[in-house]
């Protein structure tokens, strides 16, 4: 065996052994939940309109489905602790909202469907209150407002801005802080092309940081640009992984 | 086909009557009703004679005019803000400039009316009289009342999204500063309902002021009277602690995904309402110093803010309509009234902190807006 077969052999053995512990951490970090529901919950005027017993959500990109009236928003309003529930959240099985509703709070952002604000404040209060409280890189915020195109309007009050620059402050308040889960509720309405591109880009850049996703859309979502990890249906008044 | 003027006159002319007739049956049963027949016509002419004659009691009846100018004008602006209406910038900014501007005043001149029918005889009766600064200043006001209106309504047929801080001042806040949360609700009475707090805070401060009268009227200033009148501007508050509410469940509910601790969303909610009862604080502050202590005042003030406290956290029960509001809000009143007139009063603030911080910490993540089924 020659000097050179040796060292190819070795590189090989080398590739080989980083390719099965970079598969095995792959798999392992696939695996890992991202959220977990225990017996959650939730009723509106006595009328149960989620029932989960158990769900384990693991890391990735994930397509929330259902019909309309199926429980989505309630799903992701329970998730994002805009509502109360009886039940338990648990954030990589460690942060409860039992026990931690301020933690999780921090590391689940949600953008709603129809984003509604109080008319009179601006873009830039809101970013403001998000940044004091969430946290995050401005540098980072102020260039994504400017991709989306929001820097021009940031000092207007919302009352003056379009559904779709709503959308876009809602999404882009979505991004801020250092979420684990982002929580993205029909986020392709309303919204131009390049801004879709846009935020396709942006759930690429983070998902590759680790950030999990669970996005609701009655528009396809483009498997091409952005690869799901799996699919959540909703129906029936539960939630079950394909 | 229908004139411009007819349509406009429906929509409101017309409307402004129709939403009012409460307040002008009040009206005219305070100025007819509440008087004998036969004297009718002697009472109103004391009544004018009393206010030509005294410049005091002139301004005080100008101010009551002009508060009914501004009452046309927030109608009329709040039309052209409501939704379904929007189709008024466009077929408003089309009309020639003299002619929309004589449409406004016509219809300023028009809600206005039953002040300029009521001043006219006051001008006539002074004229007669030879007094005649008072009629013409009585004139020029009520004329200005017809005018003032239409530059405002001017500016928002050209600038739709301006209500109260218009233009300018609006723009240079919002370019300079961030608005923090505790000032959110403030600012959507003062934007979207001036009127809503302008009232309660006219009724809350002539409470105070006629207790400070009657206080005055003693030898000897007794605290536990101005307390009681501290209950009653804590109760007059309720209408704006149900806005309140119903603010939060409409416009924040996007807060409820932000990482701030229940303590300091307490204490953005005690923010809120010591900053709502600034007026009367200041007033108090400046009419009991000379009277009372220092920790008599703070009594008197921690009283009202904590009652605004309980009555406020009461509604994190989200079945807590205005009526039982109400109720719980009286007895609650009276409850604290009674340790007063005892002098438990700091174990009656002390009980108002702790059932506002004991239904606060218990029910804020448990809220829900409650949505009547049989709405």
């Amino acid at each position: 065996m020659t000097l050179s077969t040796k060292i190819a052999l070795k590189k090989n053995c080398v590739y080989i052994s980083e390719f099965f512990i970079f598969t095995f951490l792959k798999h392992d970090h696939m695996s890992e939940s991202v959220i977990t529901l225990k017996n959650v919950r939730k009723a509106y005027q006595g009328n149960p309109v989620l029932e989960i017993p158990f769900l384990e959500v693991p890391v990735g990109i994930h397509w929330l489905k259902g019909q309309n009236g199926a429980g989505k928003t309630t799903c992701m309003k329970v998730i994002a602790g805009l509502i109360p529930f009886s039940g338990e959240i648990l954030l990589r099985e460690d942060i409860s909202n039992k026990y931690n509703p301020v933690a999780l709070r921090k590391a689940i952002n949600y953008a709603e469907a129809e984003p509604l604000f109080p008319a009179y404040l601006t873009g830039n209060d809101l970013l403001a209150l998000y940044m004091n409280t969430k946290g995050g890189d401005k540098d980072w915020i102020n260039e994504v407002a400017t991709q989306l195109g929001i820097h021009a309007y940031i000092n207007f009050p919302v009352s003056s801005y379009s559904s779709g620059m709503l959308k876009k402050l809602s999404l882009l308040l979505a991004f801020t802080g250092t979420p684990q889960l982002i929580l993205l509720d029909e986020p392709l309405i309303t919204i131009d092309t390049a801004a879709v591109e846009t935020l396709y880009g942006l759930i690429r850049e983070k998902s590759e940081q680790g950030v999990s996703f669970i996005i609701t859309s009655h528009q396809p979502i483009d498997e091409s640009v952005i690869r799901l990890s799996g699919v959540l249906n909703v129906a029936d008044k539960t939630i079950t992984r394909n | 086909m229908r004139s411009t003027t007819s349509i406009l006159d429906k929509i409101f002319v017309k409307r402004f009557y129709l939403e009012n007739v409460g307040f002008f049956l009040i009206l005219f049963y305070l100025f007819f009703g509440t008087v004998n027949g036969a004297n009718l016509i002697s009472y109103h002419h004391a009544l004018i004679r009393g206010f030509i004659s005294s410049t005091g009691f002139l301004l005080i009846v100008l101010g009551i005019w002009t508060a009914y100018a501004i009452k046309c004008m927030w109608f009329v602006m709040k039309t052209l803000h409501s939704p379904g209406y929007d189709f008024l910038f466009s077929t408003m900014g089309s009309i020639p400039h003299r002619e929309r501007k004589w449409h406004w005043v016509r219809i300023q001149t028009e809600i206005y009316l039953p002040v300029l029918i009521y001043s006219a005889v006051s001008i006539f009766i002074a004229v007669a009289e030879h007094r005649y600064i008072p009629a013409a200043i009585i004139a020029v006001v009520n004329i200005l009342h017809c005018v003032w209106p239409l530059w405002l309504y001017e500016r928002k047929i050209w600038k739709p999204d301006t209500i109260f801080f218009t233009g300018y001042i609006q723009q240079w806040i919002n370019k300079h500063f961030i608005k923090p949360p505790v000032l959110f609700f403030i600012y959507e009475l003062l934007t979207n309902f001036p009127m809503r707090i302008i009232s309660t805070k006219l009724a809350s401060t002539g409470v105070l002021w006629l207790t400070f009268l009657l206080l005055s009227r003693d030898q000897a200033f007794d605290l536990r009277g101005l307390q009681l009148g501290v209950i009653c501007c804590a109760l007059l508050h309720m209408q704006l602690m149900i806005h309140h509410r119903a603010f939060d469940d409409t416009y924040l509910s996007f807060m409820e995904n932000l990482p701030i601790p229940l303590w300091k969303i307490y204490a953005r909610l005690t923010g809120i309402y010591v900053l709502l009862f600034l007026p009367e604080i200041l007033m108090i502050i400046v009419n009991a110093a000379h009277a009372t202590s220092a920790v008599g005042i703070a009594t008197v003030l921690i009283t009202g803010i904590s009652l605004m406290m309980v009555f406020r956290c009461l509604l994190y029960f989200p079945k807590m309509n205005t009526e039982i509001h109400i109720r719980y809000t009286l007895s609650i009143s009276f409850v604290t009234l009674f340790m007063i007139l005892a002098h438990y009063e700091w174990l009656a603030i002390l009980l108002l902190q702790l059932a506002a911080a004991t239904l606060f910490f218990s029910r804020y993540r448990k809220y829900e807006a409650y949505i009547d089924p049989d709405l």
